[in-house]
Order: C-alpha cells, then sequence, then structure tokens
C-alpha cells in the first residue's frame, strides 16, 4: 500500500449549546506514522478523534476541511457524505471491547462485515472462512476464535478481535480511541505492540488517543497534547517527553506516577524525590510501633471460588499498608473484610488486640473508616455536603460546627457544606469523602482504589493529602490499589496480592525495587508498560500458582 | 420469573413520550394539567352541581342530544346523561388515586425493607409479589369483585393488594441497585441504624421511581375501576359512573349516542392526560435528580 | 436451573389453585340453592346436591377432590349452562383464540416496523406518530375504544359486522375484524413501546458506533441492533399475554362474541363457581406456560445466558 497523507486543517468542535469544544487547530499524519493525542478526560481530545470519522455525538458539530489522500472533505458534511469513507478510509477502534462487539454474534460474522462492506461483495463457504482467518492471523488469534462468541474470550483477545474487525475494511488512517484503558496491566502493552507492528506492516497512519504519556513513550513518532480543548505543545515524542516545552506538560510528566517512577529508577532526573519522601526511617524496623489492626489468616470465599486464601496483614499507625494485585486478586476483598461490609469465612481481625467478629455489627465508626474508588458514587446525591458530615459528625457526637474543621483539614473552603455533590468535580467529591470518613476520629482509614479514578493531576494531589493526614494524625492507613506507581508514592509497606494469596510483603521501597516473587516482577514490568509477555510466560512455565 | 423482569419495566414504565423542552412546561402537559384541572373540579363540586344526577324519570327518557334542559339528552331511565357524567367523575378518579397511594404506601415500606434486608423477608416477600403477578390484575378482580360482590370501596381496597407488587417490584429493585452503591456502605461504616439508612438515605434516591410509578398506577387504575363497572362489577346498578354507564348505553346507542360517546371519550382522555403528566414528571425528576 | 424454574412455577399454580378453591368455597350466597336453580326446594333434592357436589365433606378433602378432577380432566359441571365446565370451554375456546390470533398479527404488523422506524427516527415526525398512537393504545380501555369503534362502524360506515362470532371460516373472520383492531391497539402499544426502548438503547451501544465506524452499511447495522433488541422483545411475552387476558374479556363483551372472556364474565355474574374456578386455573397455567417459553427463547436468543443455563 502506498503511504498515504492525512490533513485536517482548521478542525473545530461546537457542541449543542454553540461552546467551543475543540478549538482550531491543524493535524497532519503519514502513512507508517503514529501520532499521539494526549489530554486528561474532558479535554477533548475524543471529540477531535470522532470529528475525523463524522460520528460526533448527536448536537455537537465540526468545522473545518481534512484531506485524505488527493481528497478533501468539509468536517461538516452531512452523515450520508461520510458513509462511503468510513472503513475504506479511516476506521475507529473503541476503547472498551466488552461493549464494542455485538454480544449475540459471532467474532468472525462481525469481522466479516466489514469485509463485505469494504468490497461490496457478500462472503461465501470457504472464502469467507479463509478471509475471516486471514485477519485473525494478523491480530495473532486462531481461526477457531471466528467461531466464538465475544463473552467467550478475554478482555485483551476481544480487543484483538476489535482491532481485526477495525482494519479488515484496510482503512488508511485508523483511530484508536484509549484502546488499552480497560484492559489489565499486563495486556496494554501487548496490544498497542501489536497495533504498531501491524501499522509498520501496512504502512498505515494511526492517531492513538491517549490520557496516558507512560503508553507513549517508544511507541508513537509525534505526540499532541491537548488541554482544554487547545492543542498546547507538539512535537516529537521522545523530545517532547525528554524536554517538554509547556507548563502543562510539564505537569503531566511531573504527575503521572509512571513516568515518575520510571525517571526515579533510571536516575536520570532529579525528580525522584517522592521516593525519598514517603518513606522514612522505617526501614530500620526496631522502633516500629504496635499493630493497631492485625488481620491473620483470613479466607474468603465466594460459593466454589476462594477469593482470599490465608492472607495475614498488620496496620501501624502513621504508616501506609499498601496492598497491590491485578484484578480479581483478591484485594478489596481483603478491605472490606476489614472494614466488616464482608464477612470473612476464616480467619482473625483483632483491633488494639481484641478479635472482631465478622460483620458491622463488632466494628465501631471510631476504629475505621473506609473510602471508596468511584467520587461519583460515594457521596449521597440527595443530601448535600454539610448534611452529609453533620451526620458523620453526629455518630461522633462532635458538635455540628466541626464540618468547616473537617473541609479546612480536606483542603476545601467551609463554604462548601452548602453544595451538593453533582456540583463537585471528581477530587473535590473524594476530599469530601476523606473528611467524611475523618469525621468519627477513626484510628484505621481504609482506601479501596481511592485515587484509581481520578485524573493524573488530582490524583497526586489526593495521594498528598492522604500523606499529610497520616503524619499529622497517626493514622494507620490501609492503601488498595492495582497501580504499582502509586503505592510506590504513599505506602510504606507493601502486600502483593495473587489469585487470593499473599505472594510478597515487606518494605515498599525493598520489594518494588529488589522483588523477590516472579509475579511482583510481572506486576512491576507491566507498570512501566513495558511488555510484561516474557515474564508471564516465563511464570506460567514454571507453574507457579 | 426474573428474564421479563427487563421487559416489565419497559412497559410498567412510563408511556415513554419523551419532552424536548427542558425548562417550559410542553404544550401537550400543559393541556393535560387544564383538563386534569377542569375533572377535578367537578369531581369536587359534583354534589353541589348534579345532586339529583341518578334519579329517574320514566316520563323523559331517551330524549336525544340537544333537547333543552338536556344538551346531551337522557337514557332510557331519563337520566340527564351530562348530570350523570358529571357526577361520574367522583367514581372515575378517587377511587384510583387512593389505589395508587394505597399500593404506593404498601410498596414502599414492603420493598425497601425487602430490597435492604434481604433474607426471610425478602423471601417472603418476593414469594407474595409473584403469586399475585401470576394473575392479571384484571382477571383477578372481575373474579374477586365479581363472586363476592361488594361495592366501590371493596373493590378499591382489592386493587390496592392487586396493584401492590408492581409497586413493591420496582421499589425493591431501586433499593437493590442503591444498596451496593458505596454511599450506602459509607453509612454503614458509620453504624448508622437500619431504619436510617432505609428511609434517609436509600428512599429520597428511589423516590422518583416511587412517584413516577404513582402516577402510572392512576391511569392504570381508572382503567382497572371503569373496566370491572364495564363488566357490572365493582359499582352496584344506579351509580354515576362512566363505565356503568357504557354498558347501559349500548343497547341505546342509537337512540342517544351521546349516553356512550361522552363518557368513552372522557375515560380515554383522562388516561392520556394523566399518563401525559405523569411522563412528564418522570423525565422532571430524573432530570433534576429528585424531589427534595 | 431450567428445573428449578418449572418446580417454582408449579409451586405457584398449586398455591394458586388452592387460593381460587376456597375463595370460591368462601364465597357468599347459598351455594345449594344457585345450585338447586329454579327447582324446589325438598330436602331430598338439598339432600342429592349436598351429596353430588360432596358439600358434605371437610374443605380439605373437598379441595382435593377438586384437584383430582381437575388433574385428570375433570372440571364439574357447569350449573348455569347445565353441561360439563371443560365442554363449555372447549366449545368457547375457539373464537377466543381465533380473536387473539388476529389481533396478534395487526397488532405485530403495525407495531414492530413502527416501532423500529421510531427508534432510527427518534425525535422525528414518524416517531411522534409512533409516540400519540402508543399513549393512546397504553391509555385507552380497551371497552372504550371498542364502544367507538363500534358506534362508528355501526352507524357511519357499515362496512363491518359489530355483533356476534358469524357462521364460522372466513364469515368469522370477517366479524373478527373490529374486535381484533380493539385488541390490537393496546397489543400494539405495548410491543411498539418494548421495540422502540429496546432498540434505541442497542442503537446507543458502541458496537453500534464501531460497526458505523467501519463503513457497515445502515441496513445492516440496524438488522444487527434489532437482533440484540429481540432478547427484551421476545422476554416481554408474558406481560403481552397479562394485557391480552383483561382484553379478550373486554373486547369480547363489547362486541358480544361467544369466546372465554364472555364466559367468564357471565359465569362470575351468575356465580358460576365450577366455571369461574377451572377458568382462573387455566389462564394461570397458559401465562405461566407462556413465561416459561419466552425463558426459553431468551436461552435461544442469548449465547451469553446460554452458556450460564437458564437464569432463575
Amino acid at each position: 500500500m502506498t503511504a498515504v497523507s492525512i490533513h485536517a486543517r482548521g478542525l473545530t468542535v461546537l457542541a449543542p449549546d454553540g461552546r467551543t469544544m475543540v478549538q482550531p487547530l491543524d493535524l497532519d499524519l503519514v502513512g507508517g506514522e503514529t501520532v499521539a493525542l494526549i489530554g486528561e478526560s474532558g479535554s477533548g481530545k475524543t471529540l477531535t478523534a470522532k470529528s475525523l470519522i463524522g460520528l460526533l455525538p448527536p448536537g455537537f458539530r465540526a468545522q473545518g476541511e481534512v484531506r485524505y489522500g488527493e481528497q478533501a472533505f468539509e468536517l461538516s458534511m452531512p452523515d450520508a457524505a461520510w458513509r462511503p469513507l468510513r472503513g475504506r478510509t479511516v476506521s475507529l477502534l473503541l476503547q472498551d471491547p466488552f461493549t464494542s462487539l455485538s454480544p449475540v454474534h459471532r467474532c468472525g460474522e462481525q469481522i466479516a462485515w466489514t469485509i463485505e462492506a469494504a468490497t461490496g461483495r457478500r462472503l461465501r463457504g470457504a472464502a469467507r472462512t479463509s478471509a475471516i482467518a486471514a485477519r485473525l492471523a494478523e491480530v495473532r488469534l486462531p481461526e477457531r476464535v471466528a467461531r466464538a462468541y465475544p463473552h467467550e474470550l478475554s478482555g485483551g483477545m476481544r480487543q484483538r478481535v476489535a482491532i481485526a474487525a477495525a482494519l479488515a475494511s484496510d482503512p488508511v488512517l485508523l483511530i484508536a480511541d484509549e484502546p488499552t484503558t480497560a484492559l489489565d496491566a499486563s495486556n496494554q502493552a501487548e496490544i498497542l505492540d501489536l497495533l504498531h507492528g501491524i501499522q509498520t506492516a501496512r504502512g498505515m497512519a494511526v492517531l492513538l488517543i491517549s490520557h496516558d504519556l507512560g503508553l507513549v513513550r517508544g511507541r508513537t513518532d509525534r505526540v499532541l497534547v491537548m488541554r482544554s480543548g487547545e492543542i498546547v505543545e507538539r512535537g516529537d515524542t521522545a523530545t517532547v517527553l525528554a524536554a517538554p516545552e509547556h507548563a502543562y506538560t510539564r505537569a503531566l510528566i511531573e504527575v503521572d506516577p509512571a513516568m515518575r517512577a520510571l525517571a526515579a529508577d533510571d536516575g536520570s532526573t532529579a525528580d525522584g524525590s517522592a521516593d525519598d519522601g514517603s518513606t522514612p526511617a522505617l526501614a530500620a524496623g526496631t522502633d516500629r510501633p504496635t499493630a493497631v489492626l492485625e488481620a491473620s489468616g483470613i479466607v474468603k470465599r465466594f460459593g466454589e471460588r476462594t477469593v482470599l486464601d490465608d492472607v495475614s496483614i498488620a496496620l501501624r499507625p502513621g504508616e501506609v499498608t499498601g496492598v497491590v494485585g491485578e484484578s480479581g486478586s483478591g484485594k478489596s476483598t481483603l478491605a472490606r473484610c476489614i472494614a466488616g461490609l464482608e464477612r470473612e469465612d476464616g480467619g482473625e481481625i483483632r483491633f488494639e488486640g481484641v478479635v472482631l467478629a465478622p460483620g458491622r455489627g463488632s466494628r465501631t465508626p471510631a476504629q475505621m473508616q473506609i473510602v471508596f474508588q468511584d467520587p461519583y458514587s460515594s457521596l449521597n446525591p440527595m443530601m448535600s455536603i454539610g448534611a452529609i458530615l453533620r451526620e458523620a459528625l453526629h455518630v461522633a457526637r462532635r458538635p455540628a460546627a466541626d464540618v468547616a474543621v473537617l473541609l479546612e483539614t480536606v483542603g476545601l473552603p467551609a463554604d462548601f457544606a452548602g453544595k451538593r455533590p453533582a456540583q463537585l468535580s471528581g477530587g473535590q467529591r473524594q476530599r469530601v469523602a476523606i473528611a467524611r470518613a475523618l469525621a468519627p476520629r477513626p484510628s484505621v482509614l481504609i482506601c479501596d482504589e481511592s485515587v484509581s479514578a481520578l485524573d493524573v493531576s488530582v490524583q497526586a494531589q489526593v495521594l498528598a493529602l492522604l500523606a499529610q493526614l497520616r503524619d499529622e494524625l497517626g493514622l494507620a492507613i490501609l492503601f488498595i490499589s492495582h497501580d504499582l506507581a502509586v503505592v510506590r508514592e504513599i505506602a510504606d509497606t507493601v502486600t502483593v496480592l495473587w489469585d487470593g494469596r499473599v505472594v510478597e510483603q515487606g518494605e515498599c521501597a525493598r520489594v518494588l525495587t529488589a522483588p523477590e516473587h516472579e509475579y511482583t516482577r510481572l506486576l512491576i514490568a507491566a507498570g512501566r508498560r513495558e511488555n510484561p509477555r516474557a515474564a508471564a510466560s516465563d511464570l506460567a512455565s514454571k507453574g507457579t500458582r | 420469573m426474573s428474564t421479563s423482569t427487563t421487559a416489565r419495566a419497559v412497559v410498567d414504565g412510563p408511556v415513554g413520550v419523551e419532552f424536548r423542552s427542558k425548562h417550559r412546561v410542553p404544550i401537550v402537559v400543559a393541556i393535560s394539567l387544564g383538563f386534569l384541572a377542569i375533572v377535578m373540579f367537578f369531581v369536587v363540586a359534583a354534589p353541589f352541581l348534579v345532586p339529583n344526577a341518578t334519579e329517574q324519570d320514566i316520563l323523559s327518557s331517551l330524549l336525544p342530544p340537544g333537547t333543552p334542559g338536556h344538551p346531551l339528552g337522557t337514557d332510557e331511565l331519563g337520566r340527564d346523561i351530562l348530570a350523570l357524567t358529571i357526577a361520574g367523575a367522583t367514581s372515575a378518579l378517587v377511587g384510583p388515586c387512593i389505589v395508587a397511594v394505597g399500593s404506593m404506601l404498601i410498596g414502599v415500606l414492603l420493598g425497601t425493607v425487602a430490597g435492604y434486608e434481604r433474607g426471610w423477608v425478602d423471601f417472603l416477600v418476593s414469594r407474595w409479589t409473584d403469586l399475585l403477578l401470576a394473575l392479571p390484575v384484571l382477571l383477578a378482580a372481575i373474579v374477586v369483585a365479581g363472586v363476592f360482590g361488594g361495592g366501590y370501596w371493596t373493590t378499591t381496597l382489592l386493587l390496592i393488594v392487586l396493584f401492590s407488587p408492581s409497586d413493591i417490584r420496582i421499589v425493591r429493585a431501586g433499593v437493590l441497585e442503591q444498596s451496593a452503591r458505596p454511599y450506602i456502605e459509607a453509612a454503614q461504616m458509620l453504624s448508622l441504624s437500619r431504619w436510617r439508612v432505609m428511609f434517609r438515605h436509600i428512599l429520597p434516591n428511589v423516590s422518583t421511581l416511587v412517584i413516577t410509578n404513582a402516577m402510572l398506577n392512576v391511569a392504570f387504575a381508572i382503567v382497572a375501576f371503569s373496566s370491572l363497572s364495564f363488566l357490572g362489577v365493582g359499582v352496584p346498578a344506579g351509580t354515576a359512573d362512566w363505565g356503568r354507564q357504557l354498558t347501559d348505553a349500548r343497547s341505546i346507542m342509537f337512540d342517544n349516542p351521546a349516553a356512550a360517546i361522552v363518557p368513552a371519550l372522557l375515560i380515554i382522555a383522562v388516561a392520556c392526560a394523566v399518563n401525559l403528566v405523569g411522563d412528564w414528571l418522570g423525565q422532571r425528576l430524573t432530570r433534576t435528580g429528585g424531589v427534595a | 436451573m431450567l428445573a428449578v424454574r418449572v418446580l417454582g412455577m408449579l409451586a405457584i399454580l398449586l398455591v394458586l389453585s388452592f387460593i381460587v378453591f376456597s375463595m370460591m368455597y368462601l364465597a357468599p350466597g347459598d351455594l345449594v340453592k344457585t345450585l338447586l336453580g329454579n327447582r324446589p326446594a325438598s330436602p331430598e333434592a338439598v339432600a342429592a346436591i349436598r351429596e353430588q357436589y360432596h358439600l358434605d365433606d371437610p374443605f380439605l378433602v373437598q379441595y382435593f377432590t377438586w384437584l383430582g378432577g381437575v388433574l385428570t380432566g375433570d372440571l364439574g359441571e357447569s350449573i348455569r349452562l347445565q353441561v360439563p365446565v371443560a365442554d363449555a370451554i372447549a366449545s368457547r375456546l375457539p373464537v377466543t383464540l381465533a380473536l387473539c390470533a388476529v389481533a396478534f398479527v395487526l397488532a405485530l404488523a403495525v407495531s414492530i416496523p413502527l416501532g423500529v422506524a421510531s427508534a432510527v427516527h427518534a425525535g422525528r415526525p414518524v416517531d411522534r406518530v409512533g409516540s400519540a398512537l402508543g399513549i393512546v393504545g397504553l391509555s385507552a380501555p380497551t371497552f372504550a375504544v371498542g364502544l367507538l369503534l363500534l358506534y362508528v362502524f355501526a352507524y357511519y360506515v357499515p362496512i363491518f359486522p359489530v355483533y356476534g362470532a358469524g357462521d364460522g371460516g372466513l364469515d368469522t373472520l370477517y366479524h373478527l375484524v373490529l374486535p381484533g383492531i380493539t385488541l390490537a391497539l393496546g397489543l400494539g402499544a405495548i410491543v411498539l413501546k418494548l421495540t422502540r426502548t429496546a432498540l434505541l438503547r442497542e442503537l446507543d451501544a458502541d458496537y453500534v458506533t464501531s460497526a458505523r465506524a467501519r463503513g457497515i452499511d445502515d441496513r445492516v447495522v440496524h438488522r444487527l441492533a434489532l437482533r440484540n433488541a429481540l432478547i427484551p422483545i421476545v422476554t416481554g411475552a408474558s406481560l403481552v399475554l397479562t394485557f391480552l387476558v383483561g382484553g379478550t374479556v373486554l373486547a369480547e363483551t363489547t362486541f358480544a362474541l361467544p369466546g372465554i372472556g364472555l364466559l367468564l364474565q357471565d359465569s362470575v355474574l351468575f356465580k358460576d363457581i365450577a366455571v369461574v374456578q377451572a377458568l382462573t386455573l387455566l389462564i394461570a397455567v397458559a401465562i405461566a406456560v407462556i413465561a416459561l417459553l419466552a425463558d426459553l427463547a431468551y436461552l435461544l436468543l442469548d449465547p451469553r445466558v446460554r452458556a450460564k443455563g437458564v437464569p432463575a
């Protein structure tokens, strides 16, 4: 295929109410090249992508012009004019492989539709089977996947099928909208490398939309950084990442834990201060305070499945205990058992030496509180912030006037008491959730993926708040996360869970720099967005459970 | 019987008219509200306006519409159709409103407790609703009201019981959905009492569902009441009631068509208006995030 | 899972049969007097009646005698019609089934295409027409619509017969047109709403965006969305049936069609207990069976459920 170049001029996106969501921008791609469009959620990067294929949400309008090779098109042209372009010229790969394939049709059939739409001919019999098999082979899937329904495949495999379907019409440009965000860390790099390989082989142009700077490194040629609908920086990927010119790009790199971890490991930049700052002199291990909460030999089953198998962990005042593992490792269940929201089937949980029976009945609000992952559903939407905090204060028999104190503790102005959750941003809501948790003056604070749903820049602020609370209030914090980089930032000790078992436990700096277990090494590799496949197959071949 | 739950939600849900305008009251809704206000006025004023609506006067039987003094004519028994229709507004609306409120209260209480407490309470409540839902409401009402007799208020009580399963199910599903949300678990972490969690935290968040469904039940109950009286059960003969009027008017269709057409159109119009207002209210509440 | 589902269904039917029987047992009025009809109430006649209907047996014995009869096909004797209940029902069933079939065909023929068009062109004129039809269909009681149709076609355009079931065959079909339309309005409104809501949700799904982005023709896209929407539409079958039961009684009464519905109404008013018991139970069984079939259809339509077994 000859390389085709794509040029967008004055691309603008307007919201239904007339607001400009994407400021006029120019975009150039050449076949064989991958360009990354980076931005946080709400920056307008997805709207930019969708305007290039005429699939903006209802009510949104695009302006400007795009040239696909020799032909020029108005971005504002009607749907009917876009139809012949879609598939054959430009194709779109969506974020979530769990919803982007029809659940009731076989994978092969869904790939065949694209081929038929592009060629205009119905495929039958052996020709159809071999055409589908060829497309599957390109994404390194066996032929039998053609007969499978999407629900029978893993997330990574589904995204491969989605890629095969998106590319079956041989487009000159593929827009990949956060193609790995919905996947587990270990799958992310694999999918991106696969995409990169196909792109090189085909000489196709790829526009990769992502919020993740770490993923972009080494896999894209050029990068565009977008903020509030505006391109603030563009250039060669390596150059931009090494020497960002715009303050926002610098901030993005700075707050991205993966980038920071990388920097710390490399020792190439002076930005590794976080590591030293958050691991105080605990390493000595001799003068550590006694544990306020001890869980030992916790077992939890859901039906036939054992999700926690003999897990023990201790929480000490003034310390952050990190628990890491991929989804399904049992880390959230552990947090919920400790909180009493889930009843463990075996083991013992002691608070200040006294055994707590399973369930909430044996626990008091002053012992422990929890901050959940999703800031959008963890506050009652029908209550004002003030009412939420007053209720929590009432439980602890504290005066209602303390609302202002609580808000101040989490860095929010006192007038937030009159607001409703819907008026707050994700980060602000999470601060309110922390304030509510602090109201009964708990000894233990459980953070169950509490920063995972936040944008990286907000993430850093909330992490800083947690560290400050630990130091000022002497809280024992149980910090659950799938993101090693975040844990590295805040945790003093870390426990690695795999398939409901503790595979490694120890001081954070030691475990994450010199892991003893293969699984920890795999996690660290995945966290750095390196291809963990080697580590994974290594692990599998050794048959370690 | 849960695979049909999605479908049930669709059918039990609002009639499905989408209103575009966000602030102004859409024109159809304004007309519906105005129309319902007029009907409500007659419900209240009927005893004063037409105190003798059901009085028979054989001498002036079967007068056609347009007769002086009887704008809509009279029926076989010489009752004035206009007066009878005005008087009928009461039984057309009062019973349905009581049914909707009554079944809503049962639904809120049993649905919330079953959805939040789970366990044996939930088991009993769920089997009870399964049982009641095994027979169509109208069939059960015809059989029970027909065989046991009983007047308007017995029918009202019967319909409250027969309507309650749909309320219980809707509230229970809403409570189940809310219970799994972190804000409820956060309330549990504060060791709040179960009644406080149920009625202070969860209930306001399902109130939109509850109110929307109650409006819907009013419309459905209007249809149920009039259907029963059309079939000759529910209200005794001689009562001023639109459904009853239709039964009586079938035989005098050609002598005084107004006797059948006017109440028929009124039943249809009232049911449509209630449904439209219910739909609009439901969408407004959903958009503004609740009633509070 | 399927076995559990069937057992649950049987348990509900059993409890229902008990309730139906005991309600009739508790029904007010002197049963013997009703049963005697206009025969003289001599002590011998009363004794004979009590003997014939097992009225002196304990309640539970009476229930099990009745249930045993039901299970072996003996539904008792209609006191009003003086024929076995099974015969009375059998002679009325064809008209009702034909009516339902006519209504069903009419309803599906209009509402599925209209529902698809409404969803695809949401907010456009065709959707508005669909909405208007839907709201009238869902709101208007069957008998009120029936009476209006009856008046129009009896008075102004007398092209369709308005009373009775005709002489069989095409004549019956001809007689069923108006009742069929009456019933189809409510039925169609339910199906229209199910189709529109289900399809609208599917059209909003990621896989539709993805298919469109791959250049797949709109007709193919709509077909695959409809295939996904079929699952909630088909599972609505039992609701449709629930509506049909009430609707049939009303439509048959309005148009004086001698079907099951009219039989039920007459029997209820006459307190013909045996017929009412049998019909109530028959309808409950029919609804339970249709709900079960809907679940099985769900199993066929959704590969995700097929993998896990029947949902409870």
